[in-house]
């Protein structure tokens, strides 16, 4: 089964590639977080049975960019209810730590988008507490060059949509531009592994090549051997 | 690692709260639909993990399914499913009170006693055997402030306190520790027994080595039985923390547990940690605690001290608040939305669209009704968002159909004056909007003022002029040719892009006004030049040099504006008109102004048409009319442009200087005496000398160019 021409996919054809996608991670980019699907709860109203959900890996620290610059105190008001109340009792047996907000900790999630018939990948990120980061601080995390191909590009941007499970605003890769270039990719890539075409199941991999770029999420040589199957 | 003989304290690390955000919306969603004031204690499920990471520790982490289920719960939150092996239960409860003051009156001591309280309670029953997790109970306490989208709180871990506290043994790496056979039987127990569903989210549990390095993963009831087979017992459990001289917080409790049950002088712990979902054993920590008084703790019938509140991270013991305001506050999600939505048309089409010039221009939009509120909508859909209407009436029964902010509510009681009703609405649109209300009736000429109703007029003038200076972009929406006049008037000697909708039967004119004639420097003294007529020539010689301006609404009459309302019938007082002409016109006019604001020269742009290609510049959201005329009854529509004329009534340099020089008392003159205005503008010389023929109002006069293109 190949790769459609148009750099789209079905939603089974999803489902299996998550499969793949996530099995060959954990393989060969064991050093990261595993991915994990994460099935939709079933609605009773609908009839079939067909699988349907996302990838997720969750509490991802991405790999350090440099150790300058995370400010303590560059997150939202965060205001201290000064109602501090001691315990009676000196505690001697207790380590006080002082490390500051912590690391920025990133949720991914590859969904299926049934509009545009490609992946879109779902991201948020927060603080060790909890707190939620936003846009800017996020691009403070990534590579200079990300940022720039972001601004300038036509095909990837960031934008805030909201999660369609969760339902609550995470912030998305826009996948208005993705089957272009899908295409254009999944040629290329055929004709480096000398086949016709790409395999369907390795549709992922191909797709996280790009858009892990992104984040410094690499995907392995060896799992980009994309010709067999 | 840490000397041995030392009598050192044994320091733990506190546990971390981490709360994810979809807690704060399951409490939001559970106090506004459920609870409501009702104050009492809600059972929670906090979740942890042993370490996996050698620099980071794990957090107590509460998520959406934390909270209770509620019965008919609509979205698809998943129960707490076991087996988990990222998400060990833990009990805990949450006291979440109404007010600010009630968190701050919260008596903190008492309720961590409680908590502690109930952990004694359950190491002395032997609840603990049955099911550790308890030793780990916990207490939130918070304020959910669902108006400004910020939630303040705190958590407590209670830890019994042993006293004198524990001192160590010692303290290194599993690896260290355990001999090599030893290590490999070990690694392939906790594998084990994280894999298994019944056991990976069991917290506590006993490392049992046989005298032949065989090591098995026990729960902790088999440790008399482990006794009796002479083993090696280690007491082990799940340590978040990834500290190499320290252990997690986990064994404060364990301890207790452990001295009131064997009373054990010596306790061997080994402090469970992961890499990639593998036991560590260079990260997990084997220790030895010594607890010189435990015949005492044995017998030791009250229950000793607590403590547990957590520390910021700062390292002060104070309460934190996370502000979800940006995620959660639905204007701002509004907000987020809408740009967004114009981004996108400027990334994936019109790379040069400017969104800042336009959410920056005020608009001011003079009258509310067919064609105001439609502009208004149309403005707000292209990003403006600084909007004033003026309009003096009210809502009547027949408005909804036909003007788009309005609703039957509006109509109720007499009505609610327009403008204000309409800013209303703007807002229940678009929560971010900044529109402003003016009832204020515009004063028109060939509507003479009584005497004792000059004050307020003259104030009402006064008042219009102000707004004009204010704003960046006028739209003429009003009924009435004549309550045009003096707009066009200000607007031109503000020169500010003015843009006029009028309407017919079943056709429609949209143009936007020429720059004004005078630059602000062009002030003329009062007594300067006495004759009107050599002033009129200089005049217009300045303006033939200042390159030919566009018209205005007024520049192809050839009358002053009149009374066009009184002595008619009702239904020729009221405009009717085709509904579909409004939201025509109204579109046109916006994307008019859009053009405008996007073309190098603004308001000095000169007329273009589609096959002219006399702008050098290609502008990417084509081309910029001066006049679009429209027809329903032939659906077709025309661009013409018309010039300026000398002779206007509103914009011509004469009424301009006019007004600059004599102000108020001007405008006064010609609202009582029309003819005064073609008097001075030369309209009256201009019909006496034509002689008598038809004025025909489609017919433009000589010196004008004028191209009619078919679009």
């Amino acid at each position: 089964m190949v790769v459609s021409s148009d750099g789209t996919l079905s939603s089974t054809e999803f489902c299996l590639a998550a499969a793949v996608f996530s099995e060959q991670w954990r393989k060969f980019n064991s050093a990261l977080p595993q991915w994990s699907w994460v099935p939709s709860p079933k609605r009773p109203w609908i009839s079939h049975n067909k699988e349907e959900g996302y990838l997720s890996v969750e509490n991802v620290i991405l790999p350090e960019l440099n150790e300058e610059g995370r400010r303590d105190e560059d997150l939202i008001e965060k205001e201290e209810c000064s109602c501090a109340e001691g315990d009676e009792f000196i505690d001697a047996a207790v380590l006080i730590q002082n490390d500051g907000a912590g690391a920025h900790h990133y949720d991914f999630h590859v969904v299926y988008s049934a509009s545009y018939r490609v992946p879109v990948l779902y991201f948020r990120a927060y603080c060790s507490d909890g707190q939620p980061l936003l846009l800017d601080d996020i691009e403070k995390d990534l590579p200079l060059n990300s940022v720039e191909q972001l601004t300038r590009s036509r095909w990837l941007f960031i934008t805030q949509e909201e999660h369609p499970q969760l339902n609550r605003p995470w912030y998305t890769l826009h996948p208005c531009g993705t089957s272009e270039w899908m295409k254009l990719l999944l040629r290329d890539d055929a004709s480096a592994a000398q086949v016709e075409g790409i395999p369907m199941d390795k549709y992922l991999i191909s797709w996280f090549s790009v858009v892990g770029q992104v984040f410094r999420l690499r995907i392995p040589l060896e799992m980009m051997n994309l010709g067999c199957t | 690692m840490v000397d041995q003989g030392k009598e050192s304290i044994l320091q733990f690390a506190p546990f971390q709260s981490a709360v994810d955000e979809g807690f704060w919306h399951r409490l939001s969603s559970l106090k506004l639909n459920k609870l409501g004031i009702d104050e009492s204690p809600i059972p929670i499920t906090g979740f942890y993990a042993p370490c996996s990471h050698n620099q980071v520790s794990n957090h107590l982490t509460l998520l959406a399914e934390s909270l209770p289920p509620e019965s008919s719960e609509q979205s698809f939150v998943p129960a707490i499913s076991r087996g988990n092996r990222n998400r060990c239960p833990v009990p805990g409860i949450l006291y979440n009170t109404n007010t600010l003051e009630g968190f701050q009156a919260l008596d903190k001591q008492s309720l961590l006693r409680a908590e502690a309280e109930k952990i004694w309670e359950d190491i002395n029953s032997g609840k603990v055997e049955e099911d550790s997790s308890v030793l780990l109970r916990f207490l939130v306490i918070s304020f959910a402030d669902l108006k400004k989208w910020s939630f303040h709180y705190w958590f407590a871990f209670p830890a019994l306190v042993l006293d004198p506290p524990a001192t160590v043994v010692h303290l290194k790496p599993a690896a260290q520790w355990f001999s090599v056979e030893e290590a490999e039987s070990v690694r392939t127990a906790c594998n084990d027994w994280r894999n298994m569903c019944s056991t990976t989210d069991v917290p506590f549990f006993l490392v049992s080595i046989s005298s032949n390095s065989a090591v098995t993963i026990r729960h902790l009831a088999d440790f008399e039985a482990c006794q009796r087979e002479g083993h090696k017992v280690l007491f082990g459990f799940y340590d978040p923390c990834h500290l190499p001289n320290n252990p997690g917080w986990p064994l404060r409790n364990f301890l207790w547990f452990i001295c009131r049950r064997w009373s054990l002088q010596k306790v061997h712990f080994f402090c469970y940690r992961e890499n990639r979902g593998f036991a560590d054993l260079e990260l997990s920590l084997v220790g030895e605690a010594s607890i010189s008084n435990v015949q005492e703790l044995r017998n030791h019938q009250n229950m000793p001290n607590a403590v547990g509140w957590e520390h910021n991270n700062k390292g002060r013991k104070t309460s934190r608040c996370i502000s979800l305001a940006k995620t959660m506050d639905p204007t701002r999600l509004a907000i987020a939305a809408a740009d967004l939505n114009l981004k996108l048309m400027r990334w994936r089409q019109l790379p040069s669209l400017n969104l800042n010039v336009l959410s920056s221009a005020k608009c001011l939009l003079l009258g509310a009704g067919t064609l105001g509120c439609q502009v208004a909508r149309m403005l707000m859909a292209w990003g403006v968002r600084k909007i004033t209407l003026v309009d003096s009436g009210k809502v009547s029964m027949s408005n909804p159909l036909r003007q788009s902010l309005y609703t039957l509510d509006d109509c109720l009681n007499g009505g609610e004056f327009k403008a204000k009703a309409a800013v209303k609405s703007l807002a229940r649109i678009f929560p971010a909007v900044e529109a402003e209300s003016v009832v204020m009736a515009i004063p028109m000429p060939g509507h003479p003022v009584p005497s004792q109703e000059e004050n307020s007029v003259l104030e009402d003038c006064r008042h219009l002029h102000d707004l004009i200076d204010s704003h960046d972009a006028i739209f003429l929406l009003t009924d009435t040719r004549e309550s045009r006049w003096l707009p066009s008037l200000l607007c031109a000697n503000a020169n500010k892009i003015t843009i006029t909708a009028g309407l017919g039967f079943d056709s429609f004119v949209v143009m936007r006004h020429g720059a004004g004639p005078l630059s602000s420097s062009d002030e003329v003294k009062a007594g300067d030049v006495n004759d009107l007529s050599a002033e009129v020539g200089t005049l217009s010689l300045m303006e033939n040099i200042r390159s030919q301006r566009l018209g205005c609404y007024f520049c192809n009459d050839v009358v002053a504006p009149i009374d066009s309302t009184s002595n008619r019938t009702l239904d020729q007082q009221c405009t009717v008109t085709r509904p579909g002409l409004a939201p025509i016109a109204a579109s046109l006019a916006v994307e008019l102004l859009v053009g405008i604001l996007h073309h190098p020269s603004g308001i000095l742009a000169k007329a273009e048409f589609s096959s002219s290609s006399d702008s050098g510049y290609e502008q990417p959201l084509g081309v910029l009319p001066h006049q679009i005329r429209g027809s329903l009854s032939q659906f077709s529509q025309m661009t013409l442009v018309g010039h300026a004329s000398t002779s206007c009534t509103a914009c011509s340099s004469t009424v301009v200087s006019e007004y600059r020089k004599r102000g108020l008392d001007f405008i006064l003159q010609a609202i009582n005496h029309p003819t005064y205005l073609e008097d001075i503008t030369g309209l009256t010389e201009l019909m006496k000398s034509a002689g008598s023929f038809e004025l025909d109002w489609d017919y433009e006069g000589g010196d004008e160019d004028e191209e009619c293109v078919e679009i």
